[in-house]
């Protein structure tokens, strides 16, 4: 392997973890200052700043720290499971039960679920069964969708 | 006294005993399913405490705590999975002795130690909580500051994460509570223009999100792993000589739990690791250790048990939390309007006493539930994962929007959970998250009114004797294992250069 890569890997962890509290430190900047009479103690972006300064030094003794242990490398079903969320949040604009329904079965079916009853079940009687719920018995209001809105009326 | 009394008519309730009830029951389910735990347990169930009575939500949170803290016990001698990581030194001697077809004793060891600790707690959380929370009543802004550093600084020890990642998580969690309107000038934080982060962002999805979501992707990226089950046939009670073997393990492993459970954020699963170690230097077997011993198993589960109760003392007493999950518990109470601290022993102690005497119940009734039903729990145990999950998501989106019904709630829990997995995919612990997220306000707000009353001179705060302390004590868990590390490295050192 490369030193660059090696560097690469050894450090991006603490550099990605630093760069991020550098753009809060920087976007606090630009909160509202108060007149000294008014800040009560600190500014809005004094405890931000600080905390994100505390970050940035725990970041560096990380990286001067002892090599982390690669971790075990992602699996298929894991980056499937993950675009499926993705898929979740595209349907779920449509309507959120639709989008539970969906993913619900579709992830069951992708960990190795076949029966078609345990795939109803979560698909169709889950979610169904929680909506009836929320809304029958916590009184929740759910966003009207395609679904949800047969139901509102 | 009349307080006492108080909470427990308040408890008397047949309502709220059923729902005690059936939340022990739900407890030991979650705390038997291998990847739920009492914490992810408590946070998919805190929306459904919304609409409940301030007593009866913080009563079933705390049920389930206590319930599914003695459940992990049920997979780890039956499964070699631990339900919950404060099981995972159960496993060591229960899974053992279920092998040589000992399952039914090592559970009914499990249940009586997990009881007698439990009960031992909550006793200790009933005589040092009002204590603890008169002493607090002296506290001025700069110790409450001092006293949340410390509570903070507690997190480089717990969780599955070195002490460096640990304390970068617990400071992410604050950076997080700065999102919002400022509460000491009102100006607004990071709010990117979206009126809905006014407000801050909120605990409940974020909990779900870590802790529920999180898990989902874990357990995707694990699919495959088998696990072997061990049938029960009979479940027993340990016999007197189990009794004999064990009593003094017990006592003081439940001394150990109830006392690691106090110290802020250190929960079940550090108290049942050091639970166990003690039970095996004590031990005039200690060779019998990992192999089945019944001492192993009472070591270990009377410890986290009684760190239940424990960890109660300082959330209640001063609304900083013993554990991760006494955390969600204190998000229960905030999102319910009430503000742990030494008020509440005044003005709300009915309140408070209900809660403990609701602790004191579920021990009792996790003893027999978890008895007569181990075998029944041990089946729920190995519903697919395939199953289980999906259902984990759709009550954690559910979950997370409930509390406001808004969908922005479902995006923080979804991003915060896919953050979840990549901190613990990296070695982070997001456990000081939570924490971090729930001290960090009343961090900012402690140390902007101690700057007000010290005339903005902060060198000040080291001038308050009790504030030092604190800030002593800071120091020490913060750089004590380092200073111990040292100290005897340079006794080896010296030792050699002796020979």
């Amino acid at each position: 392997m490369s030193t660059v890569t090696e560097i690469a890997r050894r450090y991006w962890l603490p550099a990605v973890i630093a760069a991020f509290c550098a753009a809060v430190f920087w976007a606090a900047n630009y909160f509202e200052r108060v007149p000294p009479i008014l800040k009560r103690g600190i500014q809005p972006s004094d405890f931000p700043q600080l905390v994100s300064c505390l970050i940035i030094f725990l970041s560096l003794l990380l990286a001067l720290g002892k090599e982390q242990p690669k971790p075990k490398p992602l699996s298929r079903e894991f980056l499937l499971s993950l675009a499926l969320m993705v898929g979740f949040i595209v349907v779920a604009t449509i309507d959120l039960f639709l989008a539970l329904g969906a993913f619900a079965a579709s992830l069951s079916a992708l960990w190795g679920e076949r029966r078609v009853a345990a795939l109803l079940g979560v698909g169709l009687a889950l979610p169904v069964g929680a909506f009836l719920l929320f809304d029958q018995v916590f009184r929740i209001r759910f966003p009207r969708g395609l679904l949800t809105s047969i139901w509102y009326g | 006294m009349e307080a006492a009394l108080s909470g427990l008519a308040a408890l008397a309730d047949p309502g709220l005993l059923l729902l005690v009830l059936a939340a022990t029951v739900g407890g030991v389910v979650i705390g038997a399913l291998p990847g739920l735990n009492a914490t992810t347990g408590a946070a998919l169930l805190l929306p459904f405490t919304l609409t409940m009575e301030p007593i009866a939500a913080i009563a079933v949170l705390t049920t389930i705590y206590c319930s599914a803290t003695f459940a992990g016990a049920i997979t780890a001698i039956l499964i070699n999975t631990p339900g919950t990581s404060a099981s995972a030194a159960t496993c060591l001697d229960g899974y053992p002795m279920a092998q040589r077809g000992e399952a039914g004793r090592a559970l009914g060891m499990a249940a009586v130690s997990s009881t007698i600790g439990g009960i031992l707690s909550v006793v200790c959380l009933m005589l040092a909580a009002p204590l603890l929370a008169r002493a607090a009543y002296n506290f001025a802004p700069p110790e409450y500051f001092a006293l949340t550093l410390f509570g903070l600084s507690m997190l480089a020890s717990i969780g599955d994460g070195s002490p460096l990642k640990n304390l970068m998580s617990g400071a992410f969690g604050i950076l997080l509570a700065t999102v919002g309107i400022d509460l000491l000038t009102d100006v607004e934080r990071f709010t990117f223009g979206m009126p809905e982060l006014t407000t801050g962002i909120g605990f409940v999805p974020v909990m779900i999100g870590i802790f529920g979501i999180s898990e989902l992707l874990i357990q995707a990226n694990s699919l495959g792993d088998l696990r072997e089950r061990i049938s029960v046939k009979t479940i027993r009670l340990p016999s007197l000589a189990d009794y004999r073997k064990t009593w003094k393990t017990i006592a003081r492993s439940s001394g150990i739990g109830t006392f690691i459970g106090i110290l802020p954020a250190e929960g079940a699963t550090v108290a049942s690791m050091i639970g166990y170690n003690e039970a095996k230097r004590w031990s005039r077997t200690p060779e019998e250790f990992g192999k089945g011993a019944i001492e192993g198993i009472a070591g270990s589960e009377a410890a986290n048990n009684s760190a239940t109760g424990g960890a109660m003392v300082p959330t209640l007493a001063l609304g900083i939390p013993g554990s991760p999950t006494a955390a969600v518990i204190l998000a229960g109470l905030m999102v319910h309007g009430l503000r742990p601290g030494p008020a509440m022993f005044t003005q709300q102690a009915e309140f408070a006493f209900a809660i403990f005497w609701s602790m004191m119940l579920v021990n009792v009734l996790f003893f027999g539930i978890g008895l007569a039903g181990a075998k029944v729990f041990a089946r729920v145990s190995l519903i697919p994962t395939r199953v289980l999950w999906p259902c984990v998501f759709v009550f954690s989106v559910i979950g997370a929007y409930a509390l406001d019904q808004s969908m922005l709630d479902v995006w923080i829990a979804l991003a915060a959970g896919v953050i979840g997995f990549f901190m613990r995919r990296y070695g982070f612990s997001v456990v000081p998250l939570a924490i971090g997220l729930i001290l960090g306000d009343m961090l900012e707000t402690r140390l902007g009114q101690s700057m007000v009353m010290l005339d903005e001179k902060w060198w000040l705060l080291f001038t308050r004797p009790l504030a030092l302390f604190f800030f002593a004590l800071t120091a020490l868990a913060l750089f004590g294992p380092l200073i111990w590390k040292i100290a005897a490295r340079l006794a080896v050192r010296r030792k050699n250069a002796g020979r």
